[in-house]
């Protein structure tokens, strides 16, 4: 499984591919929505894009808008990133076409159990 | 009343402990109410969101310098001995702020933006505005502001 990490905070793009890393993913990361457009246009295939809402140039909503648009990437799982400030946004943001969503701040655990209800993980992974 | 007695200190103590434990420390109990008196910050940090309340606000965390970078080792798993970039300190920094503020927002308003994170050695414009109020916690023995006030 690969996934993309799209944050514009290198911390937080670290700490979440470490935790995909841990659950067997090899990860990517792009600082932006338009960035992580580029490698999906560029033919790199991702199963799991990790979305922060709130980023320059493009946004996650924006991005999510994007990549839902083009339906050249329907196997992508889309997975948003947010605060509980943006959770009000949340219905937007799956009306777009996101499939889940997780609040930060959260632990590995809570990231497998949403993996594992999007079927991006087996059951096991569970603790 | 203080915007911070508004949402609760209780409430934003809680949001930082939880954030802390989750993804800082991997551990609970390591982030404290300050408890020693006066709080004294050397060589101070300020990273900070704005809320798009209505007044807008400001949520403000400032620690040392030396603070700051701990909190980067630990936010990247690093030894305590490694060396951090500047760069890795101050993105670390504002993403602490940028998490306490979008769930001290939730608290205040469901459908109110928040910015990008800014951080900075200087004190942002406005600070001290309307309702200052301060949180004081200890992280690891070392003081850590968290405040929140109108503009």
């Amino acid at each position: 499984m690969r996934a993309l990490v799209i944050d514009d905070s290198t911390t937080m793009r670290a700490i979440v591919s470490e935790m995909l890393g841990g659950l067997g993913f090899d990860t990517a990361q792009a600082g932006d929505g338009r960035e992580a457009l580029d490698l999906l246009e560029s033919g790199q295939r991702f199963d799991l894009a990790c979305v922060d809402w709130n980023m320059p140039v493009m946004d996650g909503l924006e991005f999510v808008a994007a990549v839902r648009a083009r339906r050249q990437w329907p196997y992508l799982t889309l997975m948003m990133v947010t605060t509980e400030g943006e959770r009000g946004q949340i219905v937007r943001a799956l009306a777009a076409g996101a499939h889940e969503y997780v609040i930060k701040p959260f632990t590995p655990d809570a990231l497998a159990s949403k993996l594992v209800l999007l079927g991006l993980l087996p059951v096991r992974e569970l603790r | 009343m203080s915007l911070l007695g508004a949402v609760g200190a209780q409430q934003v103590a809680q949001i930082a402990q939880e954030f802390f434990a989750a993804m800082i420390d991997r551990e609970p109990g390591l982030l404290t109410s300050w408890s020693h008196g006066p709080v004294t910050v050397t060589d101070p940090m300020h990273a900070w969101v704005g809320l798009g309340t209505v007044p807008a606000s400001r949520l403000q965390l400032t620690t040392s310098a030396d603070t700051a970078g701990a909190l980067t080792r630990a936010l990247l798993s690093k030894g305590e001995a490694e060396p951090v970039a500047d760069d890795d300190v101050v993105d670390a920094l504002g993403e602490i702020a940028n998490v306490l503020g979008g769930n001290v927002k939730a608290l205040l308003a469901e459908h109110a933006g928040i910015t990008l994170p800014e951080v900075s050695r200087q004190l942002p414009p406005g600070r001290g505005g309307v309702g200052a109020g301060e949180a004081l916690f200890a992280w690891r023995g070392r003081p850590l502001v968290i405040s929140l006030y109108t503009l």
